[in-house]
């Protein structure tokens, strides 16, 4: 709890305002702590005072203080340190390319984390391997369920004696990432998912990254449904974010393999975040709608696809 | 642009101004509401933990419009920012009015402010019917006297459903009917939401006076629409949508205007609030209570910080929360 923290500029008011529960509830101010450009992303790194930690695959409202647009813009949160929280954005409209521009030190209002995430311990303690699939500016998410899935795999499987951090060892689970990019520019992005990787790694996660492309400038021609086609085994559970196309694809590849899980991180386009605006609803198998920042936006592909 | 803030007090400083307000039998603690369909208290309870039900930031709860039978709302897409604000073509989603009396009616009723329930209708016989349903629900709960705690509002024009609604709203006949015939089975406070997608709005308010309306509520959005820029067709599924925020102010200032000269009951004032300046505005146009729409969307705390800012408005200006409302109208 932050609250009465000298640097803390959340909005408080008195009277019947919230107090007691601390800041929780209400959208916090953060500051820009560093900005970098991976090709045609940037990461974004926020200090919030106040910050609660998220769940891999949870999202938050962005928007910069002060902003040119009307609505918050919904991110997932990528990785997470303390109260230093980092997204991922690919400027593609003018809330995206307000925020990618900003500088150091830049305020930035921020109210989440939202949404259900992803089990990341029911991931973990399944024998399975997980197999993670991105596209494009979709890796968002995965940073932060590596570094979960690496903290839960330490709790639940501690290292045979003589194997300390830094040795990968077979007790926990295994993890495939696969990444697929339109063109090296955008794969640039990877890099965030190798650091991420790389630390998982340390942590005594067994991961394994291959990257496609479209064009084949970097790593495999092709999609990432490709590589898919090539690793997919039964009992497999999916972690997918990404264009709509490439999930609807990527839940016919599974169709086809017995025994594979699947949960999709939805998408969007959304007010408020919470559940009151009901702008954000995606039609589910059932033919019902489900709002992606309330009862999403992790969903089953049973949810989205059935079957 | 109106500066309360740095203008001189006319009247004198003033001890810490009285921001609560009588609104029917209802006791607000203070001007602000939220617009119905912006403000899901208990989703917002389920994400950031039930402090929000026990301290709500608006005075009065004005949850989504109510329909008779469920409704799976419009297709997606259904949101889109514009220019100063945004469009949606929601079109009311909900579970039904059983469901509504089932499950949500008690933890509403449960809140520690008052209520202003949102119905929505295809036909004058719909109305009644969710009036009075909804009215031995609440006969039938321990409140006894719920009037002082549940009050009713006839959403007579959402932009985002194909018949009744809207298209009642903007007949000033059909809104005196339909007025009318709920006025009979609702004793609480009752009020109308109407429609700004009309030449005359006050003549729509003055029907709804007529009818026994015990207050206005000015405006639901305005009727737009939104091109996809990659295909050249309408955006929204359900191609027409609602505007709402800071962009249609001036306009929904114009509508609470034109009603405070031509009706006496209350008015609710709604469209484009997001700071202090526009509850002001609003007040002095003649809203007597204003709600917050799309602007707490981001920040569902913002009428708190309204709240309290208000409070530091008229304390600096001298003035109460009674005496700004209407203050535009005043000569002199």
């Amino acid at each position: 709890m932050i609250e009465g923290e000298a640097d803390c500029l959340v909005q408080q008011s008195p009277g019947s305002c919230p107090r007691g529960g601390g800041n929780w509830g209400r959208r916090l101010l953060g500051r820009v702590a560093a900005t970098e450009r991976l090709g045609s992303m940037v990461r974004l790194a926020l200090h919030v005072p106040g910050w609660r930690g998220a769940r891999a695959g949870q999202f938050a409202l962005l928007q910069p203080e002060p902003s040119r647009c009307f609505l918050a813009r919904a991110f997932s949160v990528c990785d997470e340190a303390g109260e230093t929280v980092s997204f991922l954005i690919a400027p593609v409209g003018e809330g995206t390319r307000e925020l990618s521009s900003l500088s150091v030190g830049a305020g930035v209002w921020v109210l989440g984390p939202l949404g259900n995430g992803f089990d990341v311990d029911g991931l973990v303690r399944s024998l399975d391997r997980t197999v993670v699939v991105a596209g494009g500016v979709g890796l968002a998410p995965f940073p932060l369920l590596l570094a979960q899935m690496a903290v839960h795999c330490r709790d639940l499987y501690p290292h045979p004696a003589g194997a300390g951090p830094g040795t990968a060892t077979a007790a926990g689970p295994e993890v495939l990432v696969l990444l697929g990019f339109r063109d090296l520019e955008q794969a640039r992005g990877a890099e965030v998912m190798r650091q991420a990787a790389k630390r998982a790694e340390g942590a005594g996660l067994r991961l394994t990254l291959e990257i496609a492309t479209e064009d084949g400038s970097h790593g495999n021609a092709g999609r990432v449904t490709d590589l898919l086609e090539d690793h997919l085994r039964s009992g497999d559970r999916l972690a997918v974010c990404g264009p709509e196309l490439m999930a609807s694809a990527v839940w016919q590849v599974c169709s086809r393999i017995p025994r594979v899980q699947v949960w999709f991180n939805l998408e969007g386009n959304m007010a408020c975040g919470v559940g009151s605006c009901h702008g954000c609803v995606v039609k589910m198998a059932d033919g019902s709608y489900a709002r992606v920042c309330h009862e999403g936006p992790v969903f089953s592909g049973s949810e989205v696809f059935g079957g | 642009m109106a500066d309360y803030l740095s203008s001189t007090a006319p009247g004198g400083s003033a001890p810490t101004p009285d921001l609560s307000v009588q609104l029917g039998p209802l006791r607000l603690e203070h001007p602000l509401i939220n617009a119905s369909g912006t403000m899901e208290i208990f989703e917002l309870a389920e994400t950031f933990g039930p402090d929000i039900l026990q301290r709500p930031p608006v005075a009065a709860y004005v949850p989504k419009t109510v329909t008779l039978q469920p409704r799976a709302g419009n297709p997606p897409p259904r949101i889109l920012e514009t220019a100063g604000g945004m469009i949606n073509s929601v079109g009311l989603p909900g579970e039904g009015l059983e469901a509504f009396i089932r499950n949500d009616l008690p933890r509403v009723l449960a809140l520690p402010c008052p209520v202003i329930l949102s119905v929505g209708g295809f036909s004058l016989g719909e109305y009644v019917s969710l009036a009075g349903g909804l009215r031995e629900a609440l006969d039938r709960s321990v409140y006894k006297d719920w009037t002082a705690r549940a009050g009713l509002e006839l959403n007579v024009s959402c932009p985002n459903v194909h018949s009744g609604c809207a298209s009642i709203g903007a007949d000033p006949g059909e809104t005196e009917a339909v007025v009318r015939a709920v006025r009979s089975v609702w004793p609480g406070l009752l009020v109308v939401k109407l429609t700004p997608n009309v030449a005359d709005i006050a003549q729509v308010g003055q029907a709804a006076e007529a009818a026994g309306a015990d207050a206005l509520c000015a405006v639901n959005s305005y009727k737009g629409l939104v091109i996809d820029r990659r295909t050249l067709k309408p955006y929204l599924g359900n191609v027409v949508g609602g505007l709402s925020g800071p962009a249609i102010k001036p306009l929904a200032l114009r509508a609470v205007y034109d009603l405070f000269e031509r009706v006496k009951v209350p008015v609710i004032g709604v469209g484009g609030v997001g700071a202090v300046e526009d509850v002001l505005d609003f007040m002095a146009c003649g809203a007597k209570v204003v709600a917050v729409g799309s602007c707490a969307f981001g920040d569902p705390y913002v009428a708190c910080s309204l709240r309290e800012e208000l409070s530091k408005a008229l304390c600096d200006r001298g003035l109460s929360a009674a005496e700004v409302v209407g203050y535009a109208h005043f000569r002199g």
